[in-house]
């Protein structure tokens, strides 16, 4: 834990950065698949205790569709994006090209859809931040879930997760302009604490 | 999700248990905790004194030794100060317990190195219980689908909401 709370303000910049890059390469490809803009927030970085983890994203028991994928090689830790259903079912629609059929759930087409864009979005934050440090990073075959916010979110700090107390987090969040409305989605990044040190020792500030 | 109990005019209160945290209703209302996964929510409950208390357990114990920061964090701190709530509010000794989620999101990628949160909860609760000697009358548990819990003080039902199978009576 005081390891990672006495990371200084140098290196939590380098942190930021090494998402930004992530993040900009998986807007870039959310932005091909789409057609769409999209604009990303600067990354912001969450260290706290489980059981504070701010509840940003959505109310804890709004649903969300999110894709959890796993790094291994020389970084380990998980990626996961974050779809409120609004979002989720817009670009469902643009992915597959056709409308979704209101007042319904998302069906297994529209699911396997967003499964497979997480994938490539994931795929692509995680390629951008292997060729950027020149570490070997490889991603896990995707998870899917619909399910409450809160749900998803602690699963992915705990049940994947070295340590059992504190949550190192990188969350960008990204908007998608569309018809005038703006949907907004987010990627997190979550390194195991050894990596962490990986990541700084890749951009020299260990 | 807003309206807590389905075809309940809601003129009681609603005291929601944040996570790691636990909350103590006399004679009537609504204990609630929202957005389980692989978290436990257990509410125990004597009937008699209308007496109930709920958490939301995060883990099965604490990793480090020393004191406890927040008991309602762990099972096995959090049964005895349950215990201790119950008993300085008056309750009596027929408690009972119920409890809800302990679930295994994200099931594929447990296979790489994830940890099972979910079943060590549900195990380490249960054996909390038992060690305090406190009956656990029913429990919705596992499964892959978050869940949000309603406990209603007044008739000792808890209501388990998953968006995946809906609403279920304990």
């Amino acid at each position: 834990m005081s390891e990672l709370t006495s990371l200084r303000p140098m290196q939590l910049d380098a942190i930021r950065e090494v998402a930004n890059i992530g993040a900009g390469h998986a807007a870039t490809a959310l932005s091909h698949m789409t057609g769409q803009t999209i604009m990303i927030t600067v990354p912001t970085i969450n260290v706290a205790a489980l059981e504070e983890v701010p509840p940003s994203i959505v109310a804890p028991d709004e649903p969300v569709a999110a894709v959890l994928m796993s790094m291994l090689g020389d970084l380990t830790g998980r990626t996961l994006l974050v779809f409120p259903t609004d979002t989720a079912t817009r670009l469902a629609e643009l992915l597959l090209r056709r409308a979704h059929a209101p007042g319904t759930e998302l069906s297994d087409l529209e699911q396997s859809a967003l499964k497979e864009a997480g994938n490539i979005l994931s795929g692509a934050y995680m390629n951008a931040l292997s060729e950027f440090m020149g570490l070997m990073l490889l991603p896990s075959p995707p998870s899917f879930a619909i399910d409450m916010a809160r749900a998803v979110l602690t699963t992915a700090y705990l049940q994947f997760g070295s340590d059992r107390d504190y949550v190192f987090c990188v969350e960008t969040e990204f908007f998608m302009q569309d018809t005038g409305e703006s949907l907004r989605g987010f990627f997190l990044l979550l390194p195991d604490v050894p990596s962490l040190r990986a990541i700084l020792r890749a951009v020299r500030l260990a | 999700m807003s309206t807590p109990m389905p075809g309940d005019p809601l003129a009681v209160t609603e005291s929601r248990v944040g996570v790691a945290d636990s909350r103590l209703l006399r004679g009537s209302g609504i204990l609630s905790t929202h957005g389980l996964g692989s978290c436990i929510a257990l509410a125990i409950y004597d009937a008699e004194t209308r007496c109930a208390v709920l958490a939301h357990i995060l883990l099965p114990c604490e990793d480090r030794a020393g004191p406890v920061a927040r008991p309602a964090r762990s099972a096995v701190h959090a049964v005895p100060l349950l215990l201790r709530k119950l008993r300085s509010a008056g309750a009596g000794r027929r408690l009972v317990a119920k409890m809800a989620g302990g679930a295994s999101m994200f099931g594929p990628l447990l296979l790489m190195g994830g940890v099972n949160m979910g079943e060590r909860n549900i195990k380490a609760t249960r054996r909390a219980l038992q060690d305090a000697g406190v009956l656990l009358v029913a429990e919705d548990v596992g499964g892959d689908y978050g869940r949000s819990v309603y406990f209603d003080v007044s008739t000792g039902t808890m209501l388990v909401r998953s968006l995946k199978r809906g609403d279920r009576t304990l």
